[in-house]
């Protein structure tokens, strides 16, 4: 038996060397070797070449490395790492195909290291490591935001960076406390209650819900996804929120706030995609609502819940990447993704538009698509526990969803009733109705055909679920319920399609909260503190600068003072000119400062200095006694 | 087309729950063509209570750039 090798060390390392590699075509193609390469560690891992994967929860260990007293495992490999990372590496690799077309290195090497430290962090079985990879992850979307280059995805990175220190320095302090308490490192489920005992548990789950974008922390997503690069972006939309809800899955499974969270968020966030007039905005509002469903599944904590959480955050991985690169190629063909400035596209763009349908489709959740397995598994889990007020929750989402996704912004951005897009837009579009580029397309092809794969042929997927799977997601209740709920939607939208047109607007989301206080803060430090600040400091200088006078001759100094006290007293006795006597004298005697120094004889010299030292014995021997 | 599966779709359901095909959790469920007033309603209510909320917090594009700009 060999040793295992990590992935993520792989794709990591690997992503290093692309910059150093002179011939574009061979650079490219060692782009894409990196996730296959992960690909085939994995499958090597699964046909048990590194040791037999025992059976959940039990796991595989290795990779272990000491540190001051404790061990550090890089390797934990059992059913729902395993899981996690074959999609992983799969959306790395179809999202690496569209990213082809970017020209610079320095881009491919940051979501290189992305994915990397992403498989880091669910393989890592103790908490350091697990901090350790976050970190890497909450840095390397900052720079694929930063390359955008533009003002605005500099400050929305900024803003990303601000988000991610503030949950991982709650990680941290959890992680501490944690450790304080047991003394163990290992990353297993952490008990869970409301104050003082659980505070650490507390803040680490504050830390996994602002890294999943749950409501109300999740407006960094869609002010930050929709500012990256095209194809910054599509790494963006999978690996963070993913990452965090493998976190919540192995921390905290069970706890029912969690539930509540997921699917409230579910519907909230669909609210605010109907104001949306961003297609990347919009889609990043169904990351956060989809992933209302994953956090719900946890929450529930059966095993169908977490089943369900596991196969949506997959499924989800794949359609949205697929939504993600369709509304990206319009930007990056005609430069925009805003409904006002668009329409009529589907002449130009056909095939964009129909992989971009498989996408809708599955994010609905239209049965024969890959939505429909994983989503029916969290709705029915709320049905199975009883849940009423959930499961109306999840299933309007799904109706929502399926307005927006698949039916508002198709209608916006492709047809919106014109068979011409505006003619500005019309200006940079070829004659052809090839106008995407094709590896955009390719990456968009394998992903939609997983949709559809997926959607048809379930097993392959509950298979890899950790828990045992007897579920059958095609039965006529279902399919007919959606079918039929879905027919309805297209009704109500159909009939209101002029009120969710797009509008050249903003929508104010959770971060106001955070934006306006931060600028408030800043006011604030800018004016009162600082015109308190600027008080203390004149004034101290002030008692410094009269110090340094009075030192230089203390007699003659004290003498003036007491000559200006006196002078006080006098001005109500005395006549003017007196006065002006008075004045002038105390002048001569200012100008002359510090003038002549008094003359010490010997014999004074040395009573000081002998009546020093005695006042320093009284001191001394009052502190020994 | 449209209207045919419409049609088709609210008599199958009330077939459906005739015959006891259909099995779900929840007793409203039950209620007879609840799956299409729920889609149905579902997208008017989201529609009309976002716009209402829109009333509130839809700011011009460039909102935050000019709060930023203007404190200069």
């Amino acid at each position: 038996m060999i040793e295992w090798i990590h992935p993520g060390v792989v794709i990591c390392l690997g992503g290093f060397l692309i910059p150093l590699i002179k011939w574009r075509s061979i650079k490219l193609a060692f782009f894409l070797l990196l996730p296959i390469a992960g690909l085939a560690i994995l499958i090597l891992t699964s046909m048990g070449h590194f040791g037999p994967i025992p059976s959940w929860p039990e796991s595989l260990h290795t990779w272990r490395i000491p540190f001051l007293q404790w061990s550090l495992e890089l390797g934990r490999i059992n059913k729902l790492s395993m899981v996690f990372a074959y999609i992983y590496v799969i959306a790395a690799f179809c999202m690496n195909i569209y990213a082809l077309r970017v020209k610079n290195d320095w881009e491919h090497v940051a979501a290189m290291i992305y994915v990397g430290s992403a498989l880091g962090a669910i393989f890592a079985g103790d908490l350091f490591t697990l901090f350790f990879c976050l970190e890497i992850m909450s840095w390397t979307p900052f720079f694929l935001l930063a390359f955008r280059g533009t003002k605005k995805a500099m400050g929305a990175a900024v803003r990303y960076i601000l988000w991610h220190h503030f949950s991982g320095v709650c990680i941290l302090a959890g992680i501490l406390m944690h450790l304080h308490k047991t003394g163990s490192i290992e990353f297993v489920h952490m008990p869970w209650g409301w104050g003082g005992d659980y505070l650490g548990y507390n803040l680490m789950l504050l830390g996994f819900i602002v890294n999943s974008a749950t409501t109300p922390f999740h407006s960094w997503l869609s002010d930050t996804y929709s500012e990256a690069s095209p194809s910054g972006s599509i790494y963006m939309t999978a690996y963070t929120t993913k990452t965090a809800i493998y976190c919540l899955i192995v921390a905290f499974s069970g706890v029912e706030l969690l539930m509540w969270m997921g699917a409230i968020q579910a519907v909230f966030a669909l609210f605010l995609a109907v104001l949306e007039n961003d297609g990347r905005r919009l889609c990043s509002y169904h990351i956060i609502s989809q992933i209302g469903y994953m956090v719900a599944g946890v929450g529930i904590g059966t095993e169908m819940g977490i089943n369900g959480a596991i196969s949506h955050a997959l499924c989800h991985i794949i359609y949205n990447a697929l939504l993600y690169m369709g509304a990206g190629c319009a930007l990056v063909v005609v430069g925009t993704a805003k409904f006002n400035e668009l329409g009529g596209l589907y002449k130009y763009m056909p095939i964009s538009f129909w992989l971009y349908m498989v996408g809708g489709f599955s994010i609905s959740g239209f049965p024969l698509f890959n939505g429909f397995i994983s989503k029916v598994m969290t709705i029915e889990a709320a049905e199975l526990i009883r849940r009423p007020i959930i499961y109306l929750l999840l299933e309007g989402a799904t109706v929502g969803t399926f307005l927006h996704t698949g039916l508002k912004l198709p209608w916006n951005m492709w047809l919106q009733s014109r068979d011409e897009p505006p003619p500005n837009i019309r200006a940079k579009l070829k004659d052809s109705a090839l106008n995407t580029p094709i590896s955009m397309l390719i990456g968009m092809g394998i992903l939609a055909f997983l949709c559809i794969f997926m959607g048809v042929y379930p097993k392959i997927l509950y298979d890899m679920l950790p828990f045992r799977v007897e579920y059958v997601p095609y039965t006529t209740t279902r399919v007919f319920s959606i079918t039929q709920m879905f027919i309805f939607t297209f009704l109500g939208f159909w009939l209101l399609r002029e009120l969710v047109r797009g509008y050249p607007t903003y929508t104010l989301d959770t971060d106001w909260f955070v934006r306006i206080a931060g600028k408030r803060m800043i006011w604030f430090c800018e004016k009162p503190v600082m015109a308190f600040a600027n008080f203390i400091d004149r004034n101290v200088m002030n008692m410094a600068g009269f110090l340094v006078w009075f030192s230089r001759n203390p007699v003659a100094a004290l003498g003036i003072k007491t000559e200006e006290v006196k002078l006080i007293g006098k001005r109500l006795f005395a006549s003017s000119g007196r006065m002006d006597e008075y004045e002038s004298a105390l002048e001569d005697e200012r100008r002359r400062y510090p003038g002549e120094f008094p003359r010490l004889t010997l014999g004074t010299s040395v009573f000081l200095i002998l009546l020093s030292l005695f006042l320093y014995l009284i001191v001394y021997l009052l502190m020994v006694f | 087309m449209f209207f045919v599966s419409l049609v088709v779709s609210l008599i199958l359901d009330v077939l459906l729950l005739g015959f006891h095909i259909v099995h779900y959790h929840f007793s409203f469920q039950y209620i007879p063509e609840f799956f299409a007033l729920f889609g149905f309603f579902g997208c008017i209510l989201l529609i009309f209570v976002a716009k209402g909320m829109g009333y509130f917090i839809v700011k011009d594009e460039d909102y935050y750039e000019r709060e930023s700009g203007s404190r200069g």
